[in-house]
């Protein structure tokens, strides 16, 4: 639904592994997360709580326990959106966000270089 | 592409981690010295207990000062939850070491998120925490010579009741 508002050509592609991509909107000033055949747009403070949440999850715990099925409902106070995630997808989906995040602390640094700091 | 979380907030995610668990810490030293009042009180060290308190007001104040700075800079403050506070200590003397302990913690966490704003060049935090390193000083300063009363009047006799006197009249001068 929210893939069919938006311009993809518009977005930037900040990560991508073989499971999703995370895109950036400079127009909106949001990020949009193409992962399991789900497209989320989330703003800058839900993102850092999404991968809060994503990374607190113990995924040895989940795998181990016999009394639960191996997948884990991922959302937080909030947030409109819910994932229903395999151990894999939970794997990849941290993938996806730790990549993200180092892009952007390389993109700040780049823009630090290029525009904020004058020699 | 728009660097949107550097636009959003000043400090890194690291340091706001950080400071985040500063503020837990200064929650629990807080409630330490709140607890040590209450034990001071009960055994009838009432000047101790009015120092403790003291303490435990100033403590608070330190962690609504870092509150304050990672939200004003754009981060998200967590209010922390506290567990654990020791509510009984072996003796009069005990009350101050575990008060001593705990600031040398508190130095030595400071110290350390510091050394992280050295290495991320973030001298914005590293100017707002000068002000607690210098806290610091007074802190240690004044735990450090309470502890002291209990060698220079010794606790035989009235000393135990000489040093409850004494402790409220504590103060650090730099001069």
């Amino acid at each position: 639904m929210e893939r069919a508002c938006i311009n993809i050509n518009e977005l930037i592609n900040v990560f991508s592994n073989n499971q999703g991509t995370i895109y950036q909107s400079d127009k909106l000033n949001c990020f949009y997360i193409d992962f399991g055949g789900k497209f989320a747009r989330f703003n800058c403070l839900a993102l850092q709580k999404l991968k809060n949440a994503v990374e607190s999850i113990d995924i040895e715990a989940l795998l181990l326990n016999t009394h639960k099925a191996d997948f884990e409902l991922v959302t937080f106070n909030g947030c409109e959106h819910i994932y229903l995630l395999s151990a894999l997808e939970i794997i990849a989906l941290k993938d996806l966000l730790q990549g993200t995040f180092t892009m952007f602390k390389l993109n700040h640094m780049i823009s630090d270089c290029l525009h904020r700091l004058v020699y | 592409m728009k660097d949107l979380m550097r636009i959003k907030c000043l400090i890194s995610e690291e340091i706001e981690t950080l400071l985040n668990q500063q503020i837990k810490k200064e929650a629990h030293s807080s409630s330490l010295y709140l607890s040590m009042s209450s034990w001071c009180d009960q055994n009838g060290f009432d000047f101790s207990a009015d120092y403790f308190l003291k303490q435990s007001e100033e403590e608070r104040i330190h962690q609504l000062k870092l509150f304050k700075y990672v939200l004003d800079m754009g981060g998200n403050a967590i209010s922390p939850e506290v567990s654990n506070i020791k509510t009984d200590f072996a003796g009069f003397r005990e009350v101050f070491e575990d008060a001593l302990e705990a600031e040398i913690a508190i130095t030595q966490s400071f110290k350390n998120i510091a050394a992280k704003c050295h290495k991320e060049q973030d001298f914005v935090t590293m100017e707002f925490l000068n002000w607690f390193l210098k806290e610091q000083r007074e802190e240690e300063y004044k735990a450090r010579r309470a502890l002291e009363l209990f060698d220079v009047i010794g606790e035989e006799g009235t000393g135990r009741w000489e040093i409850d006197k004494h402790v409220n009249k504590i103060t650090y001068s730099e001069q």
